[in-house]
């Protein structure tokens, strides 16, 4: 850890001054910030309105006060600072940031807003910077698999973004505007207000900034300048006291400066709910949801203009949905949920436009057999047009041994059905040397099209595979927590373990003529990640939170590892060059995972001065970022390992005249850059484009 | 970089000298000792690729003198860029090929060099129509392609086992495919096309023992 320890302990005893000062004054209750009240309720874990500190699962709950005093305006970068959650680079240089959670890929994690999924991944990455955070309640994560609630995706666990409900008569609303470094200018502005039956919300949010260069010596920019806008409007009416209805719409729009090149990005989602209280136990609620997420990319030469690549996305999903729910007493809730997705999608390089259909049906008991003993269990049948039907049951539950320490575990199903690109691309790099990549159901005629071209070398695989059909990836999670409360102090431990088979992979299909490879998909991986995560927050006094958080990593191939184990994988010796055999402490684990990571926050409030201070400190042991030396894994060999680093951020924020906010920190503190192993040779690139200073105003009226 | 192609050589030396060494005669008198050998800078230039047809001559190589040849019978395999050829079986079909007029082969084993001792019970693939024995590709025969430092290096625990074109056994292990065996390839700088490998030739007609003693 590279702790500048002069400026850190400056800031510390600033904030320990703040303290002494605040002192001599008035007890005035606030909320806190990282420990749980009893009315901090989340809605992802079941689809019911659950009080967190009652619940069986690991869930990590953000607070809209967090969010504001940490000055942070987009998701990814409140996620980085959760204890087993970690926003990773991409291993290519200039790559997109995905987020990990308990060792698991960004490809297995689903993003909701307000319970429904978002869609739009780049190689199978969502970019968390898409969402804005200035008008969100909260932000919920289950960890673990959901696919039992949520079906596909929800493997590694579940993002869910809460937006605000308007609560008072008088409009009321913010605006703000945030600059920091590399001319990051966000300006957004909230207006909310409940009259009568009716309650509206309005949000406009835009970000625009001139990007950072992580690679000076090479030519182009890593982040090039771009600016984006997001728009929300929500409208929240009671028609009677047993119908209710909730209509919200987004607009994202973001666009890159790369002329004479363009890339476009767009998304919009449709959110339509109806509740009906149909009886005083029985609840139904009619969902309609539409979201359309657009990518233009044109690749231009500067030269004579001339279009290099042109790379268009067009993603559409329709879904309807019905939940029915029966409280047969306050602790004995059963759901039950149909929906039917409609999902389309054209795509540049696919060899036509696609569309999936598939229809799903989901139970769930919430139940109490005994006053300190909580069961959830629920499952779900998803039918697909494209692969086998899958069944995702899960059982989780809770004993609260005394009201200072309570065991809670979970073991439940998720699965991924293949993707677009898995099945339909159909792809021949002409710039990148003439490679071709074919999806599932398309790898057959692919192949064909090019033996009739005499484009094929040998074929790599038996020709009666080709084409067979694609399952979904899937895991088994194990959860077992353990939670103890002392008056001040909150611990809460989990242990966690992740089974994944059938992931899928490439392999290569067929060698050509020009010494290329044709590639195409196949389910295989057997992965698993383990281990554990930790969480104390302690209270010393009523203005100051103080909270840590570990996790403990072991990521694994499984048949690397049985190969690694009987002495089947080699490296070679980067002096001698010669083949060396693999033991099994040379395989290092699946890239990207860090061992060890930590986060530490001090959050400190001055009533009287109505001011606030916090520091958070993020730390990330070692991770390799790909194999280098061609035995398909990560070892000790490779060269490829970023070490560890330390990430601190710092804000201050103080209001003026009741109404006027004014926010100063940094990100970044340490001004950590560090090095990127990809780097060729006498090439610098960072892993971080280092501090980002921002001040901040806000006016609440 | 000077200081780690010193240290290469340095390895080579004392590995060479080791060898040397321990190279006792505890062979049956009418069997000349097998011996351990490097093979530095082997050229394989070629023209054309990048999506251009592919040509020029091959390098040819024989285990019995231990260097590079011209002649068209006396070579048991060739080298043209990342393609290596047999001498046995048929021509692939690429322009500027040898002919095929031996009997050699090759087995693809995994393990270190010092794993393979014999030759016997393998089975040996010989060029075809269309096709190496050495399978062309990254992944696919000797050699990885890595995209993001376009550096081409073999396959770790790839050994390949020939059979000459007259019927005796090798084993090679392929260190290099850039000028002077660096250890850290700088893909801009770096000359490629150039072999260096180690292998060990048992001269003895029928004799399949890979091993030097």
């Amino acid at each position: 850890m590279n702790l500048n320890k002069c400026r850190l302990s400056l800031f510390l005893s600033l904030i320990a001054c703040l303290h002494v000062i605040g002192q001599e004054n008035s007890p005035s209750q606030k909320d806190s910030i990282l420990t749980e009240n009893l009315d901090e309720v989340v809605v992802t874990a079941t689809r019911t309105i659950r009080q967190l500190s009652s619940l069986p699962l690991p869930v990590t709950l953000i607070a809209k006060k967090q969010l504001q005093q940490t000055g942070f305006t987009r998701l990814n970068e409140i996620l980085n600072e959760q204890t087993g959650i970690i926003m990773t680079p991409d291993a290519t240089i200039g790559g997109g940031e995905g987020v990990q959670i308990q060792g698991i890929a960004s490809d297995y994690v689903l993003v909701l807003i307000d319970g429904v999924p978002v869609v739009g991944r780049s190689s199978g990455n969502l970019d968390l910077s898409r969402f804005a955070i200035g008008n969100i309640k909260q932000v919920e994560v289950v960890k673990g698999p959901s696919s039992s609630l949520f079906g596909s995706e929800a493997l590694g666990g579940v993002i869910n973004i809460i937006t605000e409900k308007p609560s008072s008569e008088k409009i009321n609303g913010q605006v703000s505007h945030r600059m920091a470094s590399f001319n990051n200018q966000n300006t957004n502005l909230t207006i909310n207000q409940k009259w009568k039956k009716l309650g509206y919300s309005l949000f406009a949010d835009r970000l625009s900034t001139d990007g950072y260069d992580l690679a000076p010596t090479q030519e182009g920019q890593t982040i090039n300048p771009f600016y984006n806008y997001t728009l929300n409007g929500r409208l929240y009416v009671d028609v009677s006291d047993t119908w209710n209805v909730f209509a919200s719409g987004r607009y994202f729009y973001q666009e890159f400066d790369v002329a004479p090149s363009t890339s476009e990005e767009q998304d919009l989602n449709l959110h339509l709910k109806v509740n009906h209280k149909a009886t005083s136990k029985s609840q139904l609620q009619y969902e309609l949801y539409y979201t359309n997420y657009v990518t233009d990319e044109k690749s231009i030469d500067p030269i004579d203009n001339e279009l290099l690549i042109a790379n268009d996305f067009d993603q559409r999903l329709f879904r309807p949905e019905i939940r029915f729910n029966h409280t047969f007493s306050p602790q004995n809730i059963l759901t039950i949920g149909a929906g039917y997705n409609f999902e389309h999608l054209e795509r540049s390089l696919f060899a036509g436009d696609v569309t999936f259909e598939s229809q799903y049906l989901y139970s769930q008991f919430d139940f109490k057999p005994l006053d300190d003993f909580n069961i959830i269990i629920g499952a779900r049948f998803d039918n697909h047009s494209e692969y086998h039907s899958q069944l995702s049951p899960k059982i989780s539950g809770r004993y609260d041994l005394s009201p200072n320490f309570a065991i809670k575990g979970s073991v439940g199903s998720g699965f991924k059905a293949p993707d677009f690109r898995q099945l339909y691309l159909d792809f021949t790099n002409a710039a990148g040397g003439g490679y071709s990549v074919f999806g599932k159901e398309v790898e057959q005629a692919g192949i064909e099209r090019l033996q009739e071209n005499d484009e094929i070398a040998t074929l790599q695989v038996d020709a009666s595979e080709l084409g067979e059909p694609l399952d979904a990836e899937s895991s088994i999670g194990y959860n077992l927590g353990f939670v103890v409360k002392k008056g001040k102090l909150s611990t809460e431990l989990n242990f966690f373990r992740n089974d994944f088979k059938n992931l899928i992979d490439t392999r290569i299909l067929a060698s050509k003529t020009n010494g290329q490879n044709v590639f195409g998909y196949i389910n295989r991986d057997r992965v698993y990640t383990q281990g554990l995560e930790m969480d104390i927050r302690y209270k010393p006094w009523k203005d100051l939170n103080l909270s840590a958080g570990y996790q403990l990593l072991y990521a694994y191939d499984k048949d690397k590892r049985e190969a690694v184990k009987n002495g089947e994988v080699f490296a070679r010796d980067p002096e001698t060059l010669q083949t060396v055999r693999l033991s099994t402490s040379d395989y290092f684990g699946l890239e990207n995972r860090s061992r060890h990571t930590l986060n530490a926050k001090i959050f400190y409030e001055v009533p009287e001065w109505d001011a606030n201070a916090n520091i958070r400190v993020t730390y990330r042991s070692q991770f390799g970022l790909t194999d280098q030396n061609g035995n398909d894994l990560l070892d000790v060999y490779d060269g490829t390992f970023a070490k560890g680093y330390a990430l601190v951020n710092l804000t201050f924020g103080k209001t003026f005249f009741e109404h006027y906010q004014l926010q100063l920190g940094a990100n970044n503190l340490l001004d950590f850059k560090g090095n990127n192993p990809l780097a060729t040779q006498d090439n610098e690139v960072l892993l971080n484009p280092g501090i980002q200073l921002f001040t901040k105003i806000n006016i609440q009226f | 970089m000077i200081k780690k192609t010193a240290n290469f050589f340095t390895y080579l030396f004392i590995f060479t000298a080791f060898v040397a060494c321990s190279d006792d005669d505890d062979n049956g008198p009418d069997l000349i000792a097998v011996e351990s050998s490097t093979a530095t800078n082997v050229p394989a230039p070629q023209t054309g690729g990048q999506g251009e047809p592919v040509g020029g001559p091959f390098t040819k190589f024989s285990f019995s003198t231990g260097a590079v040849t011209t002649s068209d019978t006396e070579w048991d395999i060739a080298f043209r860029g990342t393609s290596i050829a047999v001498n046995g079986g048929v021509v692939t079909g690429t322009d500027d090929e040898p002919e095929r007029n031996g009997d050699a082969g090759v087995s693809i084993e995994s393990g270190t060099f010092a794993d393979i001792t014999t030759a016997e019970g393998l089975t040996f693939a010989q060029d075809a129509d269309g096709a190496f024995a050495i399978a062309s590709g990254s992944d696919n025969g000797w050699y990885n392609y890595n995209p993001a430092t376009f550096t081409i290096t073999p396959i770790p625990g790839k050994i390949l086992v020939f059979r000459t074109h007259d019927g005796k056994y090798a084993k090679v292990e392929i260190l290099s495919y850039y000028k002077d065996a660096p250890a850290e390839i700088d893909a801009m700088s770096d000359e490629a096309r150039y072999y260096t490998f180690n292998y060990v030739y048992n001269p003895n007609e029928g004799e399949t023992s890979l091993t030097i003693n």
